[in-house]
């Protein structure tokens, strides 16, 4: 029973963060139709900002105890990189996807640069500050109070997302944008400011999941190509465009691969790109996805 | 393709001017006046990125030390050297880098590799191409065989596996009749198989009674380890043999602290752990732990006073400690200018030796690196001195040293000329 609870909460903890980083890719897609494949250097970004603000914070006499408080704002901070970028994307609106994506790999690249340029190629870490909160114990299993934090983190913001785009007038326009952009405009709809607010707030959730998974990690370039991969597998389990596939596709995955690793070590990615096969043969579209017309 | 020219372009750095005196001083060195105005161009692939970045970083560290010292005391045979840099990344690509340091650039010699992947992809270009060639970290062994069995060109380090030989003796050593499930979690390529296998046969050999309770095998590189971390602590082992090397280690033991495996109960076998020693934090790295330095340990008591000015220079330069792969860069150097010298000497002067007598000139030289003493066999692969010990918290750093530490020459952890590796763990004289 212990080693089942610690498989799933190892889980849902990398379910969570997934979420995070495909949930902004699902807006982004959701709204301006572009493919990011820039999505994992912001979440790199978020990783080594959050480290940085933290130390930082932590030098100008910041109590360990705001650990969360921290990274929080770190991953939001530098979340507003995304209207900067959002520019760049203006060009290619109009072009093929081809040339969507291209920019956005080109974006990575640049990003990847970057962070080297300016926090050097070795791997960084914040020690063992993830721990500050101390642990849980239940169950005869021990969880770290600093991950039950990141699950609930990443569980608030799927409801607030969910409220914003459900509840607000924002979130009505952003949905009647995403449904048909040209008739919303004719309503009076900014286009370009509704583009530069979710370009950043899908920039946003990409840095937030970077900041928050590394004080239990490591900023490392290569946590770019790493996450990117099963962000996507995500996707497509859960649907392109949908924040509910991103929830649900980031918790199959988490728990497949957690399962995967416990079960035979072997499977571990191999299991989940089973399940993006047979969820792009039986249903194309993924489990919330709309079908193409 | 325009990321590789970007690359190129923007990470090439050619290190010049360095000991721009030594022409001066080569005048009274005692070498023939052999092309004295030409600088000694050696290439250096590494890797400048990623999680072997640090590594990377720290060899190239300890090539700049080398080729400074060597120049400041008349380059090699009266030529100063000059080092041009390319990145290490995948096999593909620097594989080409290297066809450009060749071709284009038309180094006199190329040195370094981290990744066995690449070095095992990259070593018949080397053959195909006749370029003198000395590996850092990287071996020609496709898992533990031999690919490359008669190397005219190519110079390697020692087995891989002599880190996880002399790990497995230290197991036994220090914790025979302590452990009897044993769990592994082991880079996913053959460095991290072929350590695993070897500590299993080992413990085979010694006779001792033991029981694999869980084995994983994250990808190189993988930061979330929660779920490896899980399984393994549903396994109960006495036990875990972990030969991660990059920034996953300290990943996974503070993850693992964090879980409660690290309460002092479970034995730990690192053999590699000496790449992240300083990300190594005494808060979450528990005492007792069998720890790979391998062939430099920075806070050796014994030291050699090369080993501590090149610490001291490395500290105030870096803010930093240096790991094995300074040490590698510096062997690999100094075995490239004893063999050249050797070479000259054997001429007797006039033109700058030939690539094929440096070459003779390397076989069984003899050499003081910064760990201890080294040397290169006849066929091609180093010889060098490992260190590896038990962690203490006993030190005025925040992250774990050893004490105590044992020493051992490679020659009693590879294999000898020609062997299978299996056949001499199950037939050689190993003693603990």
């Amino acid at each position: 029973m212990t080693a089942f609870i610690d498989i799933v909460l190892s889980g849902i903890f990398h379910a969570a963060v997934l979420f995070l980083l495909a949930g902004g890719l699902q807006l982004v897609f959701g709204v301006q139709k572009i493919v990011n494949l820039s999505c994992g250097a912001f979440y790199a970004l978020g990783a080594y900002f959050g480290i940085t603000f933290v130390n930082f914070s932590i030098q100008q006499g910041a109590s360990p105890s705001y650990l969360l408080a921290l990274i929080l704002l770190a991953g939001t901070l530098i979340g507003l990189v995304g209207p900067l970028i959002e520019r760049l994307l203006r060009l290619v609106y109009q072009r093929e996807e081809g040339f969507q994506l291209l920019l956005t790999f080109a974006i990575m690249l640049v990003l990847e640069d970057l962070i080297r340029m300016i926090w050097g190629a070795t791997p960084m870490t914040l020690g063992n500050i993830s721990m500050v909160y101390g642990k849980l114990n239940f169950a005869s299993t021990t969880l770290p109070v600093y991950k039950a934090l990141v699950i609930g983190s990443s569980i608030l913001l799927a409801l607030a997302l969910g409220w914003m785009l459900q509840r607000t007038n924002f979130g009505r326009i952003v949905r009647a944008t995403a449904e048909n952009r040209r008739m919303s405009e004719a309503l009076g709809v900014n286009g370009v400011w509704i583009n530069v607010a979710i370009f950043t707030l899908g920039t946003m959730l990409g840095t937030l999941g970077g900041a928050l998974v590394v004080p239990t990690s490591a900023a490392s370039l290569d946590m770019i190509s790493e996450v990117v991969v099963e962000a996507f597998a995500v996707v497509v389990i859960g649907g392109l465009g949908s924040m509910r596939g991103a929830l649900v596709g980031a918790l199959i995955v988490g728990l497949l691969r957690a399962f995967a690793v416990y079960a035979y070590a072997e499977l571990e990615f191999l299991l989940i790109y089973l399940i993006v096969i047979l969820v792009l043969i039986i249903k194309p579209s993924g489990l919330y996805g709309k079908a193409a017309e | 393709m325009k990321k590789q020219l970007v690359q190129n372009q923007k990470r090439r750095s050619v290190i010049k001017g360095i000991g721009a005196t030594s022409l001066l001083a080569a005048g009274g060195w005692g070498f023939p006046a052999i092309a004295q105005n030409t600088p000694l161009k050696v290439g250096i692939l590494a890797p400048r990125a990623g999680i072997a970045g640090t590594i990377g970083e720290c060899g190239l560290r300890g090539a700049m030390f080398a080729v400074d010292k060597i120049n400041k005391t008349g380059g090699i045979g009266g030529r100063k050297v000059e080092l041009i840099i390319e990145e290490e990344t995948n096999a593909k690509d620097t594989t080409e880098r290297f066809r450009k340091l060749v071709l284009q650039d038309k180094v006199d010699c190329v040195q370094g590799i981290v990744s066995s992947g690449v070095s095992l992809a990259m070593s018949p270009t080397v053959e195909e191409m006749k370029a003198l060639t000395i590996y850092w970290d990287g071996t020609s062994q496709d898992g533990v065989k031999e690919t490359i069995p008669t190397p005219k060109y190519l110079f390697r380090s020692t087995d891989n596996e002599c880190e996880a030989v002399m790990a497995s003796l230290l197991a036994i050593k220090y914790y025979k009749g302590k452990f009897a499930t044993i769990a592994g979690i082991n880079p996913d390529y053959s460095y991290g198989r072929n350590n695993w296998a070897a500590f299993q046969a080992l413990l085979k050999r010694f006779g001792i009674p033991h029981k694999v309770v869980a084995e994983q095998w994250p990808k190189v590189g993988t930061m979330d380890l929660s779920s490896n971390i899980a399984a393994l602590k549903a396994a109960k082992p006495d036990l875990i043999f972990s030969s991660l090397l990059f920034a996953d280690l300290p990943v996974f033991m503070q993850n693992a602290h964090a879980a409660g495996l690290a309460n002092g109960d479970i034995k730990y076998v690192m053999p590699a752990a000496g790449f992240q020693q300083t990300l190594m934090k005494k808060e979450f790295t528990p005492e007792g732990i069998v720890f790979g330095l391998n062939t430099l340990d920075f806070n050796y008591p014994n030291a050699s006073p090369l080993q501590k000015e090149f610490v001291q220079f490395y500290y105030s330069k870096y803010k930093d400690y240096p790991n094995w792969e300074a040490d590698r860069a510096y062997f690999a150097m100094q075995i490239y200018k004893a063999g050249a010298e050797k070479a000259i000497k054997t001429k007797g002067g006039g033109a700058w030796p030939k690539t094929e007598e440096i070459i003779t000139g390397i076989e069984g030289i003899e050499v003081q690196s910064l760990g201890g003493p080294g040397r290169m066999r006849g066929d091609h692969i180093a010889e060098q001195t490992f260190y590896q010990g038990l962690t203490t918290h006993k030190n005025k750093y925040d992250f774990v040293t050893t004490n105590p530490v044992d020493k051992k020459f490679s020659s009693e952890l590879q294999k000898p000329p020609g062997m299978d590796f299996w056949q001499w763990i199950e037939t050689a004289k190993i003693t603990l």
